[in-house]
């Protein structure tokens, strides 16, 4: 244990993201960015000035098989977000660069 | 009231009971289907649903429900297209995912730039 | 429980819940209990023709485990408020 860190657990990490930008990648092909102002031991999450960014597949009509379906990203900002902890694949911090 | 549940099925019923899980006794219950401007019923009886499987349940206002501009049809004449829009729509999602899938794993994760 | 207590604050305003099966609903809070169910009353749905069932319905309970987001109002959270309270919420959980 590094106690300069305060690290010793998983959601350590989460708590010294509080007030900060945090990343979160979520089920159904989503990401959110956020300040970070709660979670609890579900990783249920509150964020504000939320950025989300969604995955849309289109896929071109039948009878057209040389075309490739396109990916595209729909972006959504928030100002304040429950996220429920289900849902959530991973948090990362701020890059502290 | 109208419950809908995780599968996507709409039952009308009367509410009997319910308790903290959102297990719920619905009597007189049927089953509603939608396509386009359209709706069907099928009658199913008695039921109690185990709360995971649900949704949602909402109060219908009856007076709201007369404004509704869907004209009801007959089950069997519905049930064909209402099948082939929960088949297209599993296609879809299908694709998606085998497409997103190959994506990711080709560059998206690279291209997320977290580094932990 | 912290965020039980959060939506407990919060009835009475307009929240706009989104599930998992992509129906957004937005309605005044009534509600909440320690699943996070919830309790709406004057709902809209976004994009109702793509959910014509919800149509006639004016209120509703939405079970906590389908919900994938909630857009609450930013004016009435305490931000401060909320990082304070986490951080103590943590420490109690470190003791255990």
């Amino acid at each position: 244990m590094d106690p300069s860190s305060g690290i010793q657990e998983p959601f350590d990490l989460i708590r010294l993201s509080l007030s900060e930008r945090v990343f979160v990648k979520l089920r159904g092909d989503r990401e959110v960015s956020g300040v970070l102002h709660a979670y609890d031991g579900h990783m249920n999450l509150i964020l504000s000035d939320v950025e989300e960014t969604t995955m849309i597949v289109d896929v071109p009509a039948d009878g057209a098989p040389a075309a490739q379906p396109t990916v595209s990203m729909a972006k959504r900002k928030m100002d304040m977000l429950f996220v429920r902890g289900d849902g959530v694949i991973l948090v990362s911090p701020p890059s502290r660069t | 009231m109208l419950v809908v549940l995780r599968d996507g099925r709409k039952l009308h019923g009367v509410l009997r009971s319910y308790d903290q899980f959102a297990n719920l006794v619905l009597e007189d219950t049927v089953e509603r289907i939608y396509s386009g401007n359209a709706f069907a019923e099928k009658w199913c009886g008695l039921f109690l649903i185990r709360g995971e499987n649900v949704v949602l349940l909402g109060e219908i206002d009856l007076d709201q429900e007369d404004e509704v501009p869907l004209r009801q049809v007959d089950y069997n004449l519905l049930d064909s297209h209402h099948q082939q829009e929960i088949a297209n729509k599993k296609q879809r999602d299908e694709m998606k995912a085998k497409v997103l899938f190959e994506q990711k794993g080709f560059c998206k994760e690279g291209g997320e730039g977290d580094g932990y | 429980m912290l965020i039980f207590s959060v939506f407990k604050t919060l009835t009475d305003q307009r929240v706009t819940v989104e599930l998992k099966n992509d129906l957004s609903i937005t309605g005044t809070l009534k509600s909440v209990d320690q699943f996070l169910n919830i309790r709406l009353d004057a709902i809209e749905v976004m994009d109702p023709y793509r959910h014509p069932h919800m149509m006639a319905v004016k209120n509703c309970f939405i079970r906590g485990s389908v919900v994938r987001y909630v857009q609450l109002p930013a004016e009435h959270v305490d931000t401060q408020l909320l990082e304070d309270a986490t951080r103590r919420e943590a420490i109690n959980q470190a003791r255990r």
